[in-house]
């Protein structure tokens, strides 16, 4: 019978007057797959960073194995078997697989000298514990994330593993390493080593998980397993809101078109890609990671130019070699990256969002008018409800919602006919994905064309009239969304032919 | 192993390897060099010039294996190191004048020296997070500004005996016709040591591969418990000691001490490093290149001389070779990324 | 209102503190020689040359680069303008007229301009590191310098171009003018010209600075030929106070533009930088400069003075900055946290 292995009771901490966890308890079994999931600001990377030993609790009793421990100091949380593999991994691009796996432990042996026999037995022992085969000798900077992944975890098992702690791992996963990936986590369970993954992709999470914990507002609101929840009773209790799900429609047939694309293509990119846009149109393209889906919005967006095919904006043929001409042309690309691709994260609010459109804010002699672009910012903060106290902040202090706002108002503030957006709420609270899902569809209504890339199956299913499915490159299919069930879907854009 | 459609990454044979390599292209190209010299003035490929320029860059030399710890550790340069030679050689030929010694007591008493002034540099990097060049521009100013207060620049014309008699030591000697006895230097030995040195700290020692863990990714290695400011310590205490070994060598060489004469070849040495394929980003170099890259200045600087070129050529030539260097090396790390397969398309 | 990131009210308050306390500090010191008209008008001569040279190495700075060819440069351009009024004039140099000298200096200046382009070039479309890439062009045109002049000094420049760095209008020296001509022009550049702006969101990040819609290739290479055209200017500057040129002059100065961009607030990773910080700091640097002289203080115990200031600055900024950081991030979260949670019922966005 398993019994505990991590319990957590009445865990309080703050920061500069955030009350961040109220009172949390929370509990791992001895080989269990627990998932962690909630909102940003609800807690779950305070109660992450007091599991793994970085942050000390205000209150409260942690135990392990049934003892109880003063507090988790990093040294005391390894000691325990607890490790954390973060988003960034924490890999060293300019090692070798062979050193990256085995570099903890050596340092944990604390010897001077280097024994690289011992480096490459230690890592081939730590692979094969998950059946897992890497050159030892390629550079980790060169494997691709897959990989990457799999030599943090060979890390994390050449100590003594008893929880595996994974944050967020699969967000930027191609499909079939999501799958080696889970099939490894059964794999560590078989071992008899939990993990606790955190992760706000649904879907896997019920794959996977035998318990799901949900946090909102610093408090522990259910723990279950997946069998008694499904999509619409997990919303509902990491937001204590039920939302709205009304499909959107789109009826005006005689809408102009706004976007043609005809047999785009560029070699290892995407090949052949035909469709139109009309205004007023929600169009989701989906497609896994490597399927091409952001090289072809880059591709549209002047950022990697097509190698061969047309694009068309009102019928007019317009070469996108350079973002500069593709702004021209009316197109504007929200990216989804935010953090490195959306925005100058110290500039302040009014400097992000009036960057793209500093030609439109010339006065005399050809000077950027201040008042202006102050004026500029100040009107699109009050439209897209951006909470924000002075403009002159840095972005960074926005939260992640905000700061998405912040990306999709200033491509709005230069008026673009046709509206990419990737991955508009990745990293973007519950509710307030609704807000931008609901403000997406004004524009529609008000004769925008988007384009909206998501790999988020119901995302596109509700929010878009037509769904392009892409694989390998290439457009799969092109659905209706009218009366499209999500299983449907999804079984298109995983099939092979 | 799962099966994964194979990406389209360079194959891990000998050749490939090799020219991806900055020290393939370094060597290639010195072989290049050697022969157009030799054609054009034969007395290049003798034993006597050949260990002639391998004495005289034995300084540069030295200060390139601690100069290429440091790009290891951060990618910001370090450029205080020939003030710090400047100093410990003005304090190491005053000492021995004053309290006489012998040639290992002068190295032990300039390597302590300079290896303190270097611990400085590394306690305000670590400490203050701060890019090693600021950090290094500071102590530069600091410590060749007081050593020009303290000495008023001064020069030493005469040296105590035992710096010359370690500077005309030699190995595997021969006579000249005319007397004059030529071989390898003592100089260039202690140039390769500290070469081998550097070498195996790095590829063998936990202190070196803490500076690659470093140089490639600083918060992973405080999260896997590399000891971060014993490792910072230790380079820029180990720039230290060697360019105060430098400073016996250089003393040991020229005989005489001219306050400013080290200083000014900072950017030389990092130059030949960066050559030598040390990357300015950080985690990537090896002793190897940076030996390769010093011996390429010194062919280059001696081929000169060999053509009666003047003196005046010697920047324009270095200042050739680095920017055609980088060039390739920029145009190459750009194919790559264009290279770089995104998506596997079906056919 | 300015953007946010030149504006810098606390650290500029603190120069502007620390310049008062230097010139009251300096007049105390040498009551008789430093508080006079006739110190204030040589300060004002020598200002612009190291202001000119920071200036330059400031605007490659926040772009995320550095330029260290921008010593050599000036010495380039001085040469080229040399050979030019000999080709030109002959013998005659020195006696050239205004047509003359501006023509030569012209072109002095369209070899700066050319020397930018390349290095830009480099950065920009090669992708050279740019600490790389100036370290190659400046050893190249040191070496260039070199050959050219073989070490000799050259000399003989005409009234006007003498003028420039040398002249007085009315009680005014020349050179200071076309100081105030360029700080003023350079305050409007950096905060209301998209170039200007974009040197600023290419330091802080350039990709996302690619992503919103700015030409970041050209404005790199704008970057640096506005930073060549600053050595330009240092060029005729010095040409006019020491009439001569020579391969290596000022070479020291490359050290101290870089110590005068720190001390202004440059950020070093890029992406930050006050022109008012920066001025204040060239000032700040001349007066001390020009008091410890007059004290006939050994001028290498300011240049160690000079490498002390930058540590206590280094070791200021940082602990100031983790403080100011810590509270306003704080500050700025928990007022976050209440725009987002207003206290009461949560209502509906």
């Amino acid at each position: 019978m398993a019994h505990e292995f991590l319990r957590l009771e009445k865990i309080h901490k703050s920061f500069a007057g955030v009350h961040a966890l109220r009172g949390v308890d929370f509990s791992i079994q001895q080989g269990e797959i627990h998932c962690l999931v909630g909102e940003n600001g609800s807690g779950k990377s305070t109660l992450i960073k007091i599991i793994s030993g970085v942050l000390h609790p205000d209150s409260g009793r942690i135990l392990v194995e049934g003892r109880a421990v003063a507090s988790l100091g990093s040294a005391a949380t390894m000691a325990s078997g607890i490790q954390v593999i973060y988003q960034d991994l924490s890999l060293f691009p300019n090692l070798t697989v062979a050193e990256n796996i085995a570099i903890a432990e050596v340092k944990e042996r604390g010897r001077a000298l280097v024994n690289w026999k011992e480096i490459r037995d230690i890592a081939r022992a730590a692979m094969a514990r998950i059946q897992v085969d890497l050159d030892l000798e390629v550079e980790v900077g060169e494997l691709p994330i897959g990989k990457q992944q799999l030599v943090a975890i060979c890390r994390a098992l050449t100590s003594e593993l008893k929880l595996l702690i994974l944050d967020e791992p699969t967000s930027s996963l191609p499909k079939p390493d999501i799958d080696h990936l889970l099939a490894v986590v059964r794999d560590l369970q078989a071992h008899g080593i939990a993990v606790l993954f955190v992760s706000h992709k649904l879907n896997e999470v019920f794959e996977v998980a035998e318990r799901i914990t949900v946090l909102r507002d610093g408090e522990r609101v259910a723990t279950l397993p997946p069998g008694e929840l499904d999509d619409d009773r997990l919303v509902g209790l990491m937001t204590g809101r039920t939302l709205s799900r009304t499909p959107f429609a789109f009826r005006d047939t005689a809408a102009p078109i706004v976007l043609e694309v005809r047999g785009l293509s560029k070699p290892n990119n995407f090949e052949d890609i035909s469709f139109q846009l009309r205004a007023g149109e929600i169009v989701a393209l989906i497609g896994l990671i490597g399927s091409g889906r952001t090289e072809l919005a880059l591709a549209l967006f002047g950022i990697s130019p097509a190698a061969r095919g047309e694009i068309r904006v009102e019928g007019n043929p317009v070469p996108v070699r350079s973002v500069q001409e593709a702004v021209a042309a009316g197109i504007a690309y929200v990216p989804e990256n935010r953090l490195v691709q959306g925005l100058v994260m110290k500039h302040s609010v009014e400097e992000n969002l009036t960057a793209p459109v500093l030609d439109k804010l010339l006065g005399r002699l050809g000077l950027v008018d201040p008042v202006r672009k102050a004026a500029l910012a100040r009107e699109w903060i009050q439209t897209l409800g951006i909470k924000v106290a002075d403009p002159a902040v840095p972005v960074q202090t926005l939260s992640g919602g905000n700061q998405q706002r912040v990306v999709i108002a200033k491509w709005l503030a230069a008026d673009p006919r046709i509206l990419i957006l990737d991955g508009p709420t990745v990293g973007v609270d519950v509710m307030a994905k609704g807000a931008i899902h609901q403000y997406v569809r004004d524009l529609a209504a008000r004769g925008m064309a988007v384009l909206l890339i998501t790999d988020e199956i119901p995302e596109a299913v509700v929010n878009a009239n037509r769904i392009l499915i892409m694989r390998a490159g290439r457009i799969r299919r092109e659905i209706d969304t009218v009366g499209l069930q999500v299983e449907e879907v999804q079984q298109l854009v995983e099939a092979r032919t | 192993m799962s099966p994964r459609p194979v990406p389209a990454h360079p194959g891990r044979g000998v050749l490939p390897d090799l020219l991806r390599h900055n020290e393939t292209y370094l060597a290639v190209l010195i072989v290049v060099l050697c022969a157009a010299i030799t054609l054009a003035n034969p007395a290049f490929l003798t034993y006597e010039n050949i260990t002639g320029f391998l004495k005289s860059y034995a300084m540069l030399g030295i200060m390139a294996v601690g100069a290429l710890f440091v790009l290891v550790l951060s990618g910001s340069p370090d450029v205080s190191f020939t003030a710090i030679a400047q100093v410990v050689e003005y304090a190491v030929v005053v000492a021995a004048m004053r309290l006489g010694g012998n040639i290992f007591l002068a190295l032990l008493f300039a390597a302590v020296l300079g290896m303190a002034l270097g611990l400085v540099n590394g306690a305000i990097v670590h400490w203050f997070r701060v890019p090693t060049i600021i950090v290094t521009i500071a102590t530069f100013n600091i410590y060749f500004g007081m050593l020009y207060v303290v000495t008023h620049g001064k020069l030493i014309n005469s040296v105590p005996t035992l710096f010359r008699t370690f500077g005309n030591a030699l190995i595997l000697s021969r006579v000249s016709r005319i007397g004059a006895t030529y071989g390898l230097s003592l100089m260039t030995l202690v140039w390769l040591v500290t070469a081998a040195l550097g070498w195996f700290i790095l590829a063998r020692t936990s202190l070196g591969r803490s500076v690659f863990a470093i140089g490639g990714n600083e918060v992973a290695a405080e999260r896997v418990g590399v000891a971060m400011l014993r490792t910072r310590l230790f380079v820029f205490g180990l720039v230290g000691f060697l360019s105060g070994v430098a400073a016996v060598v250089h003393v040991s060489i020229v005989q005489s001490v001219v306050p400013n004469i080290i200083v000014g070849k900072e950017l030389d040495v990092i130059a030949a490093v960066v050559l030598g394929g040390a990357s300015v980003f950080g985690g990537k170099g090896t002793i190897l290149g940076s030996v390769l890259g010093v011996l390429l200045f010194a062919i280059l600087n001696n081929g000169l001389t060999l053509l009666n070129f003047s003196s005046y050529w010697y920047n324009v030539t270095i200042g050739v070779v680095i920017t055609v260097a980088i060039t390739i090396s920029a145009v190459q790390q750009l194919r790559r990324q264009r290279a770089r397969v995104h998506v596997n398309v079906e056919p | 209102m300015s953007p946010a990131f030149l504006r810098r009210p606390s650290s500029n308050r603190t120069l502007a503190g620390i310049l008062l306390a230097l010139l009251v500090l300096m007049s105390a010191l040498n009551p008789q020689r430093f508080p006079t008209l006739g110190n204030l008008v040589s300060m004002s001569y020598q200002l612009p040359i190291i202001a000119f040279l920071s200036l330059g190495m400031m605007v490659t700075m926040v772009s995320g680069g550095i330029n260290l060819a921008i010593v050599a440069t000036a010495n380039f351009t001085g040469i080229v303008t040399v050979l030019l009024l000999q080709a030109l004039a002959g013998d005659a140099a020195d006696q050239a007229g205004p047509g003359v000298a501006l023509l030569a200096m012209a072109g002095g200046l369209a070899a700066a301009v050319v020397v930018g382009l390349v290095t830009g070039w480099l950065i920009a479309f090669v992708e050279v590191p740019p600490i790389l890439a100036t370290l190659a062009t400046m050893t190249l045109l040191s070496g260039v310098n070199l050959v050219i002049t073989k070490g000799y000094t050259l000399s003989g420049f005409p009234d006007f171009l003498l003028a420039v760095g040398n002249g007085m209008a009315g009680p005014v020296p020349i050179p200071f003018i076309i100081l105030l001509v360029v700080v003023a022009v350079m305050g409007v550049f950096l905060r209301r010209t998209r170039t200007g702006l974009s040197i600023y969101m290419v330091g802080a990040n350039p990709i996302a600075a690619g992503y919103s819609n700015v030409p970041v290739r050209a404005v790199l290479v704008r970057d640096y030929v506005l930073s060549s055209a600053f050595a330009a200017l240092t060029a005729f500057i010095m040409m006019g106070q020491l009439n001569s040129v020579k391969a290596n002059y000022a070479e020291s100065y490359l050290l101290v533009s870089v110590l005068a961009c720190f001390l202004g607030g440059v950020d070093p990773f890029g992406g930050a930088g006050s022109l008012t910080g920066m001025v204040l700091s060239v000032v700040i640097l001349q007066v001390v400069s020009t008091g410890v002289n007059l004290l006939r203080m050994d001028p290498f115990f300011i240049q160690a003075l000079w490498g002390f200031i930058i540590l206590v600055l280094l070791a200021a900024s940082y602990l100031g900055g983790r403080l100011r950081e810590g509270r306003r991030l704080r500050a700025a979260r928990s007022a976050q946290q209440t725009a987002d949670h207003p206290p009461g019922v949560g209502a509906a966005r």
